[in-house]
C-alpha cells in the first residue's frame, strides 16, 4: 500500500512543479512533505495558472491533449442513429469511403462532412462521461475536460496538498465548472468507483513501476471506457530533446526534471497490455508529439520517438468483472 | 504601464469622455483607499453633474449579472460577431450581450422592413470573401435589391494620363452599412436563446472584479444602471474604443489632415459600364462607385479642412459640377474653382459654363473625333444631383493597436485599426477580424478552454495582425505617394501604374488583394 502511495505522489510532484527532483522524491518517501516543500509549493502555486510562467509548456501541451482526446472520442462514435433496430436487420447508414473527398464535388463533400458532424454531435450530446484525472496537479487538464458539454464529472486526484488547494481555488473562478469537478487528496489505489475515461498525462515517466499505474487505472475503468496516457520513449532522441535541449540549453524545463532511465517506451506499454490484458483492450490511437517553438505541440506518426499520446479502450468481455 | 481601472463619464449624449485612472502606484493601493479615490473623483464631477452622482452611487450596489460575452458596439463588426456566436454550434450556448449607444432596435431594425427610397450615405465596398462569410457562413439574408455588384475599377492619376484598368465580373459589392446591420439584426431574431441587446446605453465604467488580477472577470457598469460581469469583453466600439483604453493596449497612428466626404449621387443616366472610378488628385483620391439604378456613391478625400468645409457648404448644382469636373480637369483648374467659390466670386452659371468649356478642350485634345464611346469608356457617368442631406465628412486617420487581445478582452474592427478609405479595406478588415475571432473561440471551446483566456485569444491576433498590418501599410503608402504633385514622384508612380496595367500577373495580384483573396 505504501509503495503505491509513493508512486502516485512522485509523478504529480515532479511533473507539475518542474522542481528539483531528488529533494522532493526523498522527502516524499521519508516524511511526506517537509516544511521546505510546503514553502516551495506555496511559492509556486500563484504561477501555476500563468500561461507564460513556469508551466508555459504544459499549458501549450494541454491544447494538443484536448485535440487528441476530442478526435479519439469523435472517431470512436458509431455513425448509427442509436435507435433500436428490428432483430435480424441492420440499420441502413451511409458510410463514405475514406477518400470520398477526391471523387465528389465540393458541395457534396461538405454535405457529407456536415452530416457526419451532426450525427457525432447528436451522440455526444447524450453522453455523460465521468472522468478520473490521475495526478491532476493544479487542474489544467481537469478544468478543460470539465468545460466539455459531454463530460458529466471530473475527479482529479493528487497527493500534493498544495496542488489540490490551487486546483480547488482556481476552479471556483469559473461558474461554468460549478458541480463538474471535485479534487481529492488521495492515491490511485484508494480511489473508489469506476469511470468512463481515465487520464494519465505526463506522469508515467516519473514513476518507478509505471505498469502498476496501468494496472490500477485499468481496474477503475468502465467497460467501453478509454484510458488516455502520455509519456516519453526511452531513446537517444528523447534524451537529446527533453533533457539536453529543453533542460540544459533552452531551460524551458528546470534541470533534473527528467531521467532517461525512467522513460517508458510505447512498445513496452502495448506489450504489457498484450501480456496481461489480452483480448480486453483495443488501441484506438497512438501518436508521437513534438514541440515546435512557433507552432506549439504537433502530432506526428513516429510514435517510438520522443513524446507520445496513447488511447486504449476497454472492450466488453465476459470475464471483465474483477475489480 | 497599463491603466487597469478606468472611469468613463458620459457628459453629453454624443461624446465619450475618457478619464483613465490608475497607474502602477495606484495598483498597489488597498481597497479602502481605492474606494475613497473613486468617491472623491465622483464628487468633483458631481458638483457639476449632480444627477450623475446619484446614478453612480445607485449602480455601485447592484449585483452584477453574469454573461459569457459582452460586446461593446453595434456596428457591422459587433453585430456580425454577435450573429456568428449565435449561429455557431460550438458557441451558441454562450450567453451574449451587446451594448450600443445608438438607436439600434428602432432605427436600424426598421430599415430592413421599411427601407427609405433613397440610398443612405454610409456605403462600403464588400469583398466576395466578406460577402460569403455573411451570406453562406452566417446565413444572413441581405437586402439584395440594395446591393450593387460591379465589374471593375478604373483608376487614374490626377496629374498624368497613367491608368490602371482592373476588370473582373462582380469583383466587389457596394452595400449600405445599414443594410448589413439590419440584415444581421433580422437574422438574430430567429434565434430562440438570442442576443441580449441593450441600445441607447453607454458604458459608464469598467473594472476588474479583483483589481489586482487581470484574469478576473471585468465588471461593466452601464449608464442605465445595469451591471454585467463578463467572461469575455469584446471591443467593437470604434476608433475611440473605451474597451481598448481600459485594456491598456496602446494604439499608434496619425491623422492625415484629410477629410473624407461622402454623398449619395443621382446620375443623368444609368451607367454604361458598372464599375468603380477612382482618380488620385493631389488633394486626395476621389471615388465614384455604383449603386443600383441611376444611383452612385461618392467618397472624396479632401486634403485640409477648408476644402471639405467648402464642398459641404456648396449648393447642390455647384457640388455636382465640381464632382464631374474632378474626373476630367487638371488640378490647376480645380484649385481655381475652389478659390473662386470660397471667395464667393463665381456664380453657379459661371462655374457650369467654365467647366463645360474646359472639359470640351480636354476631350478634344484627347480624341478629335469627339466619340461618345470614348467618353463612356474613360470617364464616370455624369452626376445630375446629390441626394439632400447625404453629404457628410469625417477625418481620415491611420491607427493600429499593438495587440488585439489581453486577458478577457478582444478588439475587433476600428477599435483595433483604422485606415484610409482609398483601398476600400476598412470594413472588410473588421469582418476578417470577426471571422478569425470566432474560429479561435470555436477551437478554444472544443479544447475546453476558458474563452476569455489568452490561450484562447492568442491565435486570433496572431492570425489577423500581420494581415491587417500589410493592408494598413498599403493604404498608407498609396496615400503618401499620391498626396503630392512633386514631379519625380509623379513620374515614378505613373510609370509604376502603367507598368502594372501592362503586366497581367501583377494586375491579378492587385485584384486578388483588393477582393480579399489574400
Amino acid at each position: 500500500m505504501m509503495i503505491c502511495n509513493v508512486k502516485c505522489a512522485v509523478p504529480t510532484l515532479l511533473k507539475r512543479s518542474f522542481s528539483s527532483t531528488i529533494v522532493i522524491r526523498n522527502s516524499v518517501v521519508t516524511t511526506g512533505a517537509t516544511s521546505d516543500e510546503v514553502s516551495h509549493f506555496k511559492d509556486l502555486a500563484p504561477t501555476w495558472w500563468d500561461v507564460n510562467g513556469s508551466q508555459a509548456i504544459l499549458h501549450r501541451m494541454n491544447l494538443s491533449r484536448l485535440d487528441f482526446i476530442q478526435r479519439t472520442l469523435r472517431n470512436s462514435i458509431p455513425l448509427t442513429s442509436g435507435k433500436p433496430v428490428e432483430e435480424g436487420k441492420e440499420e441502413d447508414i451511409y458510410v463514405p469511403g475514406f477518400n470520398y473527398k477526391e471523387f465528389f464535388p465540393e458541395q457534396v463533400t461538405e454535405a457529407v462532412r456536415d452530416d457526419i458532424n451532426d450525427s457525432v454531435n447528436a451522440h455526444l450530446k447524450n453522453m455523460k462521461l465521468t472522468v478520473l484525472d490521475v495526478g491532476c496537479g493544479g487542474g489544467i487538464l481537469s478544468e478543460s475536460l470539465g468545460r466539455l458539454p459531454f463530460i458529466k464529472h471530473v475527479t482529479g486526484i493528487d497527493l500534493t496538498p498544495e496542488c489540490i488547494t490551487v486546483a480547488k481555488g482556481h476552479s471556483q473562478l469559473d461558474p461554468m465548472l460549478k458541480g463538474k469537478i471535485s479534487y481529492q487528496l488521495k492515491s490511485l489505489e484508494s480511489t473508489k468507483g469506476k469511470f468512463d475515461m481515465i487520464t494519465c498525462f505526463e506522469m508515467l515517466e516519473h514513476v518507478d513501476q509505471p505498469m502498476e499505474i496501468l494496472n490500477h487505472s485499468w481496474k477503475r475503468l468502465n467497460e467501453d471506457g478509454i484510458l488516455f496516457l502520455s509519456t516519453i520513449n526511452k531513446s537517444l532522441v528523447s534524451w537529446f530533446t527533453t533533457i539536453f535541449v529543453a533542460e540544459d540549453i533552452l531551460r524551458l524545463v528546470p534541470r533534473g526534471t527528467h531521467h532517461v532511465n525512467k522513460f517508458v517506451n510505447a512498445k513496452d506499454i502495448l506489450r504489457w497490455f498484450q501480456n496481461n490484458r489480452m483480448g480486453e483492450f483495443e488501441l484506438l490511437d497512438l501518436k508521437g508529439v513534438m514541440y515546435i517553438p512557433t507552432k506549439g505541440w504537433c502530432e506526428h506518426n513516429c510514435s517510438d520517438v520522443g513524446n507520445y499520446f496513447m488511447a486504449i479502450r476497454k472492450i466488453k468481455t465476459k470475464n471483465n468483472n474483477s475489480v | 504601464m497599463s491603466s487597469r481601472t478606468m472611469r468613463v463619464f458620459s457628459l453629453s449624449s454624443n461624446c465619450w469622455n475618457l478619464q483613465p485612472q490608475g497607474n502602477k502606484g495606484r495598483k498597489r493601493t488597498n481597497k479602502n483607499l481605492r474606494g475613497q479615490m473613486m468617491l472623491s473623483r465622483t464628487r468633483t464631477v458631481a458638483s457639476k453633474y449632480p444627477r450623475l452622482l446619484v446614478r453612480q452611487l445607485a449602480t455601485v450596489k447592484a449585483a452584477p449579472k453574469e454573461t459569457d460575452v459582452l460586446i461593446v458596439g453595434g456596428g457591422p463588426a459587433g453585430l456580425t460577431f454577435a450573429t456568428a456566436i449565435k449561429t455557431s454550434p460550438e458557441l451558441s450556448h454562450l450567453s451574449t450581450t451587446l451594448v450600443d449607444a445608438g438607436d439600434i432596435k428602432n432605427k436600424v431594425g426598421s430599415f430592413y422592413d421599411n427601407p427609405p427610397d433613397y440610398f443612405t450615405n454610409r456605403v462600403v465596398s464588400l469583398t466576395p470573401k466578406s460577402l460569403n462569410f455573411l451570406e453562406h457562413h452566417l446565413k444572413v439574408k441581405l437586402m439584395n435589391e440594395r446591393i450593387q455588384p460591379y465589374d471593375g475599377l478604373y483608376i487614374t492619376d490626377g496629374c498624368t494620363p497613367a491608368t490602371l484598368d482592373l476588370e473582373k465580373d462582380s469583383m466587389l459589392y457596394m452595400i449600405e452599412i445599414l443594410n448589413i446591420q439590419s440584415s444581421l439584426l433580422k437574422k438574430m431574431q430567429e434565434h430562440k436563446h438570442g442576443l441580449k441587446l441593450i441600445d441607447q446605453t453607454k458604458v459608464a465604467n469598467i473594472e476588474y472584479t479583483d483589481p489586482k488580477d487581470p484574469q478576473s472577470w471585468p465588471i461593466v457598469t452601464l449608464d442605465n444602471g445595469e451591471v454585467f460581469k463578463t467572461r469575455l469583453l469584446v471591443g467593437a466600439d470604434g476608433f475611440n474604443s473605451p474597451v481598448r483604453k481600459f485594456s491598456g493596449i496602446h494604439s499608434r497612428g496619425w491623422f492625415y489632415n484629410t477629410f473624407g466626404l461622402v454623398a449619395t449621387l443621382k446620375l443623368e443616366t444609368p451607367p454604361f459600364k458598372i464599375r468603380g472610378w477612382q482618380r488620385f488628385l493631389p488633394t486626395g483620391p476621389i471615388a465614384h462607385l455604383p449603386l443600383p439604378g441611376n444611383n452612385a456613391t461618392l467618397v472624396w478625400s479632401t486634403g485640409g479642412e477648408a476644402l471639405s468645409r467648402l464642398l459641404m457648404s456648396l449648393p447642390a448644382e455647384q457640388f455636382t459640377t465640381l464632382v464631374n469636373a474632378a474626373f476630367i480637369l487638371d488640378d490647376a483648374d480645380m484649385q481655381f474653382y475652389y478659390k473662386q467659390l470660397s471667395k464667393g466670386e463665381m456664380t453657379t452659371e459661371e462655374l457650369v459654363k467654365d467647366v463645360a468649356s474646359r472639359k470640351e478642350q480636354v476631350l478634344e485634345s484627347l480624341n478629335d473625333a469627339g466619340d461618345d464611346m470614348f467618353v463612356d469608356e474613360h470617364y464616370p457617368p455624369l452626376v445630375s444631383d446629390v441626394v439632400e442631406n447625404t453629404r457628410a465628412r469625417f477625418p481620415l486617420k491611420f491607427s493600429h493597436a499593438d495587440t488585439y487581445c489581453t486577458d478577457r478582452i478582444a478588439l475587433v474592427g476600428d477599435a483595433a485599426h483604422t485606415t484610409h478609405p482609398l483601398a476600400g479595406q476598412g470594413l472588410n478588415m473588421g469582418q476578417g477580424d470577426v471571422e478569425a475571432l470566432v474560429s479561435a473561440l470555436e477551437k478554444a471551446s472544443m479544447r475546453g478552454l476558458d474563452i476569455g483566456s489568452m490561450l484562447s485569444l492568442e491565435p486570433f491576433w496572431a492570425d489577423r495582425y500581420p494581415f491587417n498590418l500589410t493592408r494598413l501599410g498599403m493604404a498608407d503608402k498609396l496615400h503618401k505617394i499620391y498626396h503630392t504633385n512633386f514631379e519625380p514622384v509623379v513620374a515614378l508612380r505613373s510609370l509604376g501604374l502603367n507598368l502594372t496595367n501592362m503586366i497581367p500577373p501583377i494586375k491579378d495580384r492587385i485584384m486578388d488583394t483588393l477582393t480579399g483573396k489574400y
